[in-house]
């Protein structure tokens, strides 16, 4: 019986260490567009201030605590 | 709370509002503006079910993803979601012109890191001026209005609110309201 293999581009080191370290520096960058989300979201809603505001301050943090946990559970799964 | 034309409002203040200064007129981009990040979002959304199937169609052969690289591109691409929606939302819904009993004030935040206020007295209102433009305009009766000022040379203007014609009728009827015409 024959076995072939298909070879696939993932199959380098190269360039799954390259997508590493692309997909690192993504949610890096993520983390910190998250958290600049939560410092905007503050500033509007001193803005405008309206019962849903408390809210959305709410979504942005646990958007920011969101974003920083998934960062590090994709450096741990990678 | 989340429409886009409220007299009156209840429940709503702004930063520098004083103590005697009722909020008469509350306007936001009519809710269809928010209809491209919507349909943006969704396409994104649904990219990983479709981009498979495409393939298959086209009978284009996609390399063999590992599983664990396969998972971290779902969650970015559904981070990305999130975040087109979170910010969508939050660019509707912060970006409003208000007018008062004693002033009008248009705050924008164009971006992330910007904020934009314009205030103007509303016994220094000059003219009002409303425009309906486009098909999506005409049929969901939002435009532009644009105040003029004799305080500034430069126009406050609100960006595709409800009822343009009405706005600028409710922003006239204040100022000569407060000018005792």
């Amino acid at each position: 019986m024959q076995v072939t293999s298909t070879q696939t581009i993932f199959d380098s080191a190269l360039v799954t260490d390259f997508l590493r370290v692309t997909i690192f520096i993504i949610m890096f960058f993520y983390s910190i567009f998250a958290l600049l989300i939560v410092r905007q979201v503050m500033i509007m809603s001193e803005t405008l201030i309206t019962h849903v505001s408390a809210l959305v301050r709410g979504a942005a943090i646990i958007h920011a605590g969101f974003a920083i946990g998934l960062t590090i559970f994709i450096m741990g799964t990678l | 709370m989340f429409s886009a034309f409220i007299k009156n409002p209840q429940n709503c203040r702004y930063q520098g509002q004083d103590g005697d200064e009722e909020i008469i007129l509350l306007l936001r981009a009519h809710p269809i503006t928010n209809l491209s990040w919507i349909i943006l979002a969704v396409l994104v959304f649904l990219l990983p079910i479709l981009a498979p199937k495409a393939a298959a169609f086209y009978r284009l052969d996609f390399p063999f993803v590992p599983a664990n690289f396969s998972l971290v591109l779902l969650i970015i691409n559904y981070l990305l979601v999130l975040v087109m929606v979170f910010e969508g939302f939050l660019g509707w819904y912060f970006n409003v012109n208000i007018l008062t009993n004693k002033k009008i004030v248009d705050i924008d935040f164009n971006s992330i890191l910007s904020k934009n206020i314009d205030l103007a007295l509303l016994r220094d209102v000059q003219e009002c001026n409303s425009h309906l433009n486009g098909i999506l305009g005409m049929i969901f009766n939002f435009g532009d209005v644009y105040v003029q000022t004799a305080a500034s040379n430069e126009t406050i203007d609100f960006k595709k609110v409800p009822h343009p014609d009405l706005s600028s009728d409710i922003v006239m009827d204040a100022a000569l309201k407060v000018r005792n015409i």
